[in-house]
């Protein structure tokens, strides 16, 4: 394989993981949760892509938009009597909520998973030379531009972004001074849903059998991503994400094949090494003070 | 600082169980409970030296498998086949004039109540056992079947685990229906050279030694055959690399692919990417590609070998009469390794019959006896060395425009030596 098609390879892993690490950032940022349960989001659409087969390609569009947002927001209602709660009371609940609806799935849909046929041609490649860049490749990349843009201007140029900042900065005085705090938090869930509904489609082309850990695979690597990055910081958390992926495929090209066995140890113990140099994120500049959110 | 490394100890902790949860496989006796197995069942079992009075009752098998959890996908469908041809031979009068019963408890894959499940059936008198579709899953229950001296079979692991070779001298006692892997990717490399293929990329995915082993017995029976390997491949399902795996493969010059596995990276993503490319390289994969549910639209040029063909047109009509009543019985038939449920029984009744009794050294012996016994999944063969069946005629499965058929038979002419 060329070096350039490798890096077109690990863009494409790296924009993925990207999107999936901005939805964790921006619920961890109002809500100081980290929510295991987030791959279930994207699991629910893929399930609804796959419940949806032989509708009009924009219906299922918009059914798994709004089932994922909806669950997004249900998470939301959930989560809601553990505002207060200690950061591991909230975890804990976030792993148990996961497991719970990954059996649900397993109970519900089996084990061998079901066909998504979701927009499969989009894995086709444009030729340029020797290089093949997928058509999917090129979306999720400018997916994750466009999102990031979008959610770097609300948050930093909107009313309700400077609310949601001022809520992630300090929860209690931000109530004091009228910030609607149930409202801010509940936007954040429908932000992350409709990020997670993104994830969805992009990894429907992709990986298009849905099972019941379809979304739990992609959400361990993100959130390594999220802390690696910058955790609660949206921006570097987002890069982080990028970067995990990006470094998951580049790794595993450089190992030899016999040895690819090897490729999470590896990559853990470069997380490692990083966190003990850069111990704020990756991304989090000189400082390593910045704004959540 | 601290809670950076905090989270990170959480999120690593979290990876690790996540992966160990993920390795349903059968893996090498270098891990923990895999050492433990292996040293807690080297005594053999002491047998009586006076013969004890025949019982009266019924022959009872022990079912210690998975009716709810991951396996289930497998064992559901055998178990139900098991039951079908019990019905069978107990209509015809039972084995030396006993009547066969199974009793079944649910694992759900939980180690403990894998054990417990075991114990009880063998404390309830269960004379054979039994255990689920993977070796790992199936050790607690394996352990106690083998200690307690009683016959231990599993319908349908595929690799060389299931007896001695993991389990030491008690693991005499242990066999199992499933196609051991140097076999079948003998098998899959003798059919793709036979079509004319020569030259093949190997895609072997790391996370079960079944998968592994597979793909090596293809490459050792390959080159033994003359074949070029052009290029080599490995992955790990759901490690995130496999659509760098689809472009490695797609640069290669080859005219045969061989894979074997059976999550959503292979073969549905596999596929589903290479031929996005315009790459249409003949496929070839084991067992572990079986069944319609991950197939995408308008998929060709794939083959897989199987124990029977769920689409109706297996060449033996009663496997075909079979498959119809386990979906009756059990919702579902998964996969063609049902008929290794049923052919289970017959292999236990065969050694029963054989021996008049049910002491489970007797049984053992005459299992590793068997040189060709027929039964409804073919003819199956053990031996002293190998606990795992070998000789089996496969089912060639083509897939075309996205659809299973039979396409022909196909019999290694040996297993591949892999270690």
């Amino acid at each position: 394989m060329s070096f350039v098609q490798l890096l077109i390879d690990a863009t494409a892993l790296g924009a993925l993981l990207a999107l999936v690490a901005m939805g964790i950032a921006l619920v961890f940022g109002v809500m100081r949760l980290v929510n295991f349960a987030y791959g279930e989001l994207i699991t629910v659409g893929a399930y609804t892509l796959v419940l949806t087969k032989g509708w009009p390609i924009v219906l299922r569009v918009l059914a798994a938009f709004v089932v994922v947002i909806a669950s997004s927001l249900l998470m939301e209602v959930i989560f809601r009597p553990l505002r207060r709660a200690t950061a591991a009371t909230m975890l804990v609940a976030t792993f148990a909520l996961s497991f719970l609806l990954q059996n649900m799935f397993l109970f519900i849909f089996g084990p061998q998973g079901e066909t998504i046929e979701f927009l499969a041609p989009l894995n086709r490649a444009i030729e340029i030379g020797d290089l093949r860049i997928r058509w999917i490749t090129i979306i999720a990349i400018a997916l994750g531009a466009v999102l990031l843009g979008f959610m770097s201007w609300l948050l930093g140029k909107t009313s309700v972004g400077l609310q949601m900042r001022a809520a992630a900065a300090d929860f209690t005085t931000a109530r004091i001074l009228g910030v609607r705090a149930g409202r801010v938090i509940m936007l954040a869930f429908v932000l992350s849903g409709f990020l997670a509904a993104a994830v969805t489609l992009v990894l429907a082309v992709q990986r298009p059998l849905a099972t019941p850990n379809y979304g739990f695979v992609v959400l361990v690597p993100a959130l390594v991503g999220v802390v690696v990055g910058g955790l609660g910081k949206l921006v570097p958390a987002t890069l982080g994400g990028f970067a995990i992926g990006f470094a998951t495929v580049v790794l595993g090209d450089l190992l030899p094949s016999g040895s690819r066995v090897f490729l999470n140890s590896v990559l853990f113990a470069i997380v490692i090494i990083v966190l003990l140099v850069r111990p704020d994120g990756l991304f989090t500049g000189r400082t390593g003070v910045a704004e959540r959110v | 600082m601290r809670r950076k490394i905090w989270w990170l100890a959480v999120l690593v902790a979290f990876a690790l169980v996540a992966t160990a949860c993920g390795s349903t496989d059968d893996t090498t006796t270098t891990t923990g409970a895999a050492a433990a197995a292996t040293t807690t069942t080297t005594t053999v079992p002491e047998t009586t030296t006076t013969q004890a009075p025949e019982p009266a009752g019924p022959i009872i098998i022990g079912a210690a498998v998975d009716l709810t959890s991951d396996m289930s996908f497998f064992d559901g469908p055998a178990i139900a086949a098991a039951q079908i041809k019990i019905d069978e031979i107990n209509a015809a009068g039972g084995v030396g004039g006993r009547q066969l019963e199974l009793r079944t408890i649910d694992t759900e894959l939980d180690p403990d109540q894998t054990q417990a499940a075991a114990i009880e059936l063998i404390e309830g008198g269960a004379e054979v056992l039994l255990v689920t579709c993977d070796v790992d899953f199936a050790t607690p229950a394996i352990t106690e079947g083998i200690n307690a001296g009683i016959l231990t079979v599993a319908s349908c692991i595929g690799t060389d685990q299931m007896g001695p070779n993991r389990f030491g001298d008690a693991g005499r006692l242990a066999f199992s229906l499933g196609n051991v892997a140097q076999d079948e990717g003998a098998a899959m490399a003798e059919f793709a050279f036979d079509k004319g293929k020569t030259k093949a990329v190997l895609v072997t995915d790391n996370l079960l030694v079944y998968f592994q082993d597979v793909i090596e017995a293809f490459k050792v029976r390959w080159l033994e055959l003359g074949g070029e390997i052009v290029a080599e491949e490995s992955f790990t399902s759901f490690d995130g690399t496999i659509e760098s795996v689809v472009t490695a493969v797609d640069g290669a010059d080859a005219d045969i692919i061989a894979v074997s596995s059976a999550f959503a990276d292979l073969p549905s993503t596999f596929t589903t990417s290479l031929r996005a490319l315009g790459n249409d390289t003949t496929i070839i994969c084991s067992w572990a590609c079986d069944g319609a549910s991950w197939v995408p639209e308008g998929l060709n040029d794939f083959y897989y070998v199987t124990f029977a063909s769920l689409f109706g047109d297996d060449p033996d009509p009663l496997v075909n009469e079979l498959a119809e009543g386990v979906a009756s019985a059990a919702g579902f038939t998964g996969t063609g390794g049902f008929v290794t449920g049923a052919s289970a029984i017959e292999a236990i009744v065969a050694a029963i019959e054989e021996t008049g009794g049910t002491v489970g050294s007797e049984l053992a012996t005459a299992f590793e006896g068997f040189d060709g016994l027929p039964t409804i999944s073919g003819s199956i063969s053990f031996s002293a060395d190998q606990h795992t069946v070998f000789g089996r005629e496969y089912r060639v499965i083509t897939i075309t425009d996205g659809t299973n058929t039979f396409n022909s038979l196909w019999v290694a002419t040996s297993p591949a030596e892999i270690r």
